[in-house]
């Protein structure tokens, strides 16, 4: 009797082990591996995806749709009625979103199923584009992977050599709401082909405000001691004479390594005061003067020179648009707490009225293999 | 009642007690610091430490004046036979009520994260039956279990270093910002991480090496107490002081940036192991439910006891549909009965030893 209970206990528990029923196999999916953000030009927000086919009949191996929609959930309710597949978003690489959709203040809002729905990825890479989002999502290259992989991959590769930063949902979310920093966000481009430019800089209300290239993205995370494996400058030494000529006779490459910015924060006379002290070593990897008439602490001094103005350009423009892409407001609160407080509704303004010195410090390492 | 085979070791009481601490508390915990304290938060942990390794010191000297029987022989030996009974419901409600809690709990974090379309009676159910499995034989197996499950999991830590890169370490200064009364304020939060060293008033007995006694609670205490520091500090750094109050479980959500070539969405993974974790919170509260009533029923067996008990949260869950907030509300009338049974209870209890013994001495002489 007690055996006979015990099997049919075991049975029916057998039974109800049904986690997996709802099975769905692969190729009956789409799995949407870029979603695309955008406004057209009425202001109608304008949802796109893209995602792989896995299927042998199909000519082509990735599908694309565009519609207008109220929200990103939304959306999905029209993407299951024109796919063959069930739509899942819990494999997203690349979120673009329109620089149409930056240039309004509360934006950030419609990205909150990503953050509310547990099965979202936080890891996608968020891409500002500079034109509508449809042209680059269309983008079908001969030459290079699919589309997702390819961005995601070109993405990689320069936040690797520092021209751009890692831009997440998780990474926007805690720019967002921070206070004492701005957001900022890789952006690329569609021309002939899609590029990268840099980053897309935001206030603190998320609206778009400026773009930085390549060089100056560079910049602003030694600024913000971020530096990743590789950084290379090229820079011309206008005090070498010449202006370059035809083939830039005064240009200078050089490798940057072990990057140490250090920030003395202080506060008087009612405003702040950020004191950097950069140290860097330097290789020469490229040099297109002949080395022999200028010696080497000379060289250093014209780096140090060249960057140094290079650095303040760059802080001059943060503080025009009284944004704080480098996160001093952090900084801020870390070291001067109470006068931080009462700044904090307003970061971008006070950081635009305090005093940001820089001084570089350039030893150089090598000079390569030849003289 | 106690015999060779039902003992534990001093290990098995430490990682019993730890594991009891260590539950679902954690996964909130950095969002009710921060809410309450801001990034001073982790201040507060240290200490709620320094008082329930205070109290836990104090049950083991009351423990000591009757080695050989749990609390409700203590207070029946003090107190007379009515009034040890009246402590035993008094115990089993406040176990039964805190285990209520934490399993329908388990199974509704099991649901929100890992299983979103499974019934959550079908979840109490499968949960039940292991429940049942390990609970029903007596306190050294329970030891056990709790023992192997803190050695099982103990490289979640190693895991939850990994996001630590993001993490930007000047958010945690500068300490002290508004100063200590919201510090304090966060005590009442973070004490109630350490609730559950009160189990000792139910395992001393069972110890194989009594001396060890105060060693092993003081150990229990502090690994909790580096486990909190270590994931709030973690959780405080990684995400802005702006943003954390946002998230209901952000000890979940640092997990979720981990992502390597070959598996995404790590976080699934590990919590499907730490539901092993709140499993060593809720099967020892488990025992002592059962152990509370086969004791007011004066039965030894306590392996029927059990499988009412799981037969009831099923009703009950049939009946009233678990939700997060009826979940929460419990919580927060539990956790006041928390206070008074883990905190005052024990400070009075000893006084009042502390007395007797005194009076009793001068009556002999």
């Amino acid at each position: 009797m007690k055996r006979w209970f015990l099997v049919i206990l075991f049975l029916f528990l057998a039974a109800i082990l049904s986690s997996c029923g709802r099975s769905i196999p692969l190729e009956d999916l789409a799995i949407s591996l870029i979603l695309g953000v955008d406004l057209d030009e009425e202001d109608n927000l304008i949802i796109s995806e893209s995602s792989p086919v896995f299927n042998s009949e199909a000519k082509k191996k990735i599908e694309t749709y565009e519609l207008e929609a109220k929200t990103i959930r939304d959306s999905r309710r029209h993407f299951d009625a024109l796919t063959p597949g069930a739509v899942t978003a819990g494999k997203i690489q690349v979120l673009l979103i329109g620089k149409r959709v930056l240039e309004h203040e509360d934006w950030f809002n419609v990205l909150d199923t990503i953050y509310r729905n547990p099965t979202f990825s936080v890891n996608s890479r968020i891409i500002v584009v500079d034109g509508p989002v449809s042209d680059v999502i269309h983008y079908e290259p001969e030459d290079k992977p699919q589309l997702p992989l390819f961005l995601k991959e070109v993405i990689d590769k320069n936040i690797d050599r520092s021209r751009t930063v890692l831009a997440t949902p998780q990474s926007l979310h805690r720019q967002m709401y921070e206070k004492g920093m701005t957001p900022l966000i890789s952006e690329l481009k569609k021309g002939q082909d899609v590029e990268i430019v840099g980053v897309s800089l935001m206030d603190q209300y998320g609206k778009y405000v400026d773009t930085l290239g390549m060089q100056e993205t560079s910049l602003l995370i030694i600024l913000k001691d971020k530096q990743t494996e590789e950084l290379t400058i090229s820079i011309p030494l206008p005090e070498l004479g010449d202006e370059g000529g035809i083939f830039n006779k005064n240009e200078l490459s050089i490798d940057l390594s072990r990057i140490k910015s250090k920030v003395k924060t202080t506060y008087n006379q009612d405003k702040f005061h950020f004191n950097y002290k950069i140290h860097m070593t330097a290789s020469i990897v490229e040099q297109l003067f002949t080395s022999g008439n200028v010696k080497e602490n000379e060289l250093e001094k014209m780096i140090e020179q060249e960057l140094k103005s290079r650095f303040e350009g760059l802080i001059k423009k943060i503080q025009k648009n009284k944004i704080d892409p480098i996160g001093l407001g952090i900084y801020a609160r870390a070291y001067q707490y109470e006068q931080y407080k009462k700044v904090e509704g307003h970061w971008g303004e006070a950081l635009a009225d305090s005093n940001i010195d820089v001084s570089v410090d350039v030893t150089i390492k090598s000079t390569g293999a030849i003289r | 009642m106690i015999n060779k085979k039902n003992q534990i070791t001093p290990m098995q009481f430490i990682l019993l007690i730890h594991g009891v601490q260590m539950g679902v508390g954690v996964l909130t915990l950095p969002r009710e610091l921060a809410q309450k304290a801001g990034t001073d938060g982790w201040i507060a942990i240290i200490i709620c430490w320094f008082f329930s390794t205070l109290i836990s010191l104090i049950i083991i000297q009351i423990m000591k004046k009757y080695p050989n029987g749990t609390i409700l022989d203590l207070v029946t030996h003090y107190f007379g036979k009515w009034i040890g009974r009246a402590s035993t419901i008094i115990f089993a409600l406040y176990f039964a009520i805190l285990t209520h809690v934490l399993f329908i709990r388990e199974a509704l974090f099991i649901q929100a994260w890992i299983l979103p379309h499974t019934n959550i009676l079908i979840l109490i159910l499968l949960l039940s039956i292991p429940s049942y499995l390990i609970v029903r034989k007596n306190i050294s197996i329970l030891a056990r279990y709790s023992q192997f499950v803190y050695f099982m999991t103990l490289w979640a830590i190693l895991i939850y270093l990994i996001p630590m890169k993001h993490a930007e370490w000047l958010h945690l200064l500068p300490v002290l910002k508004e100063g200590w009364v919201p510090i304090f304020t966060a005590v009442k939060t973070a004490i109630l991480s350490f609730v559950g060293f009160e189990v000792a008033f139910f395992l001393y007995p069972y110890l194989q090496k009594k001396d060890k006694a105060s060693l092993g609670i003081v150990v229990a205490n502090t690994l909790s107490l580096l486990m909190y520091l270590m994931i709030t500090i973690g959780a405080f750094a990684f995400f802005s002081p702006d943003e954390i109050t946002i998230y209901n479980e952000p000890t979940i959500i640092i997990l979720k940036v981990i992502e390597f070539e070959f598996i995404e969405r790590l976080e699934i993974v590990f919590f499907s192991f730490y539901i092993f974790v709140i499993s060593t919170t809720v099967l020892p509260l488990m025992f002592m439910t059962v152990f509370c009533t086969s004791q007011l029923a004066g039965r030894q067996d306590h392996s029927r006891h059990i499988a009412w008990f799981l037969l009831l949260e099923c009703i009950f869950a049939v009946l009233f549909p678990p939700t997060f907030d009826n979940n929460f509300l419990l919580q927060k009338m539990i956790d006041q009965a928390g206070l008074i049974l883990a905190f005052a209870f024990p400070i009075c209890l000893w006084g009042y030893v502390w007395l007797h013994g005194l009076f009793k001495r001068r009556a002999s002489k």
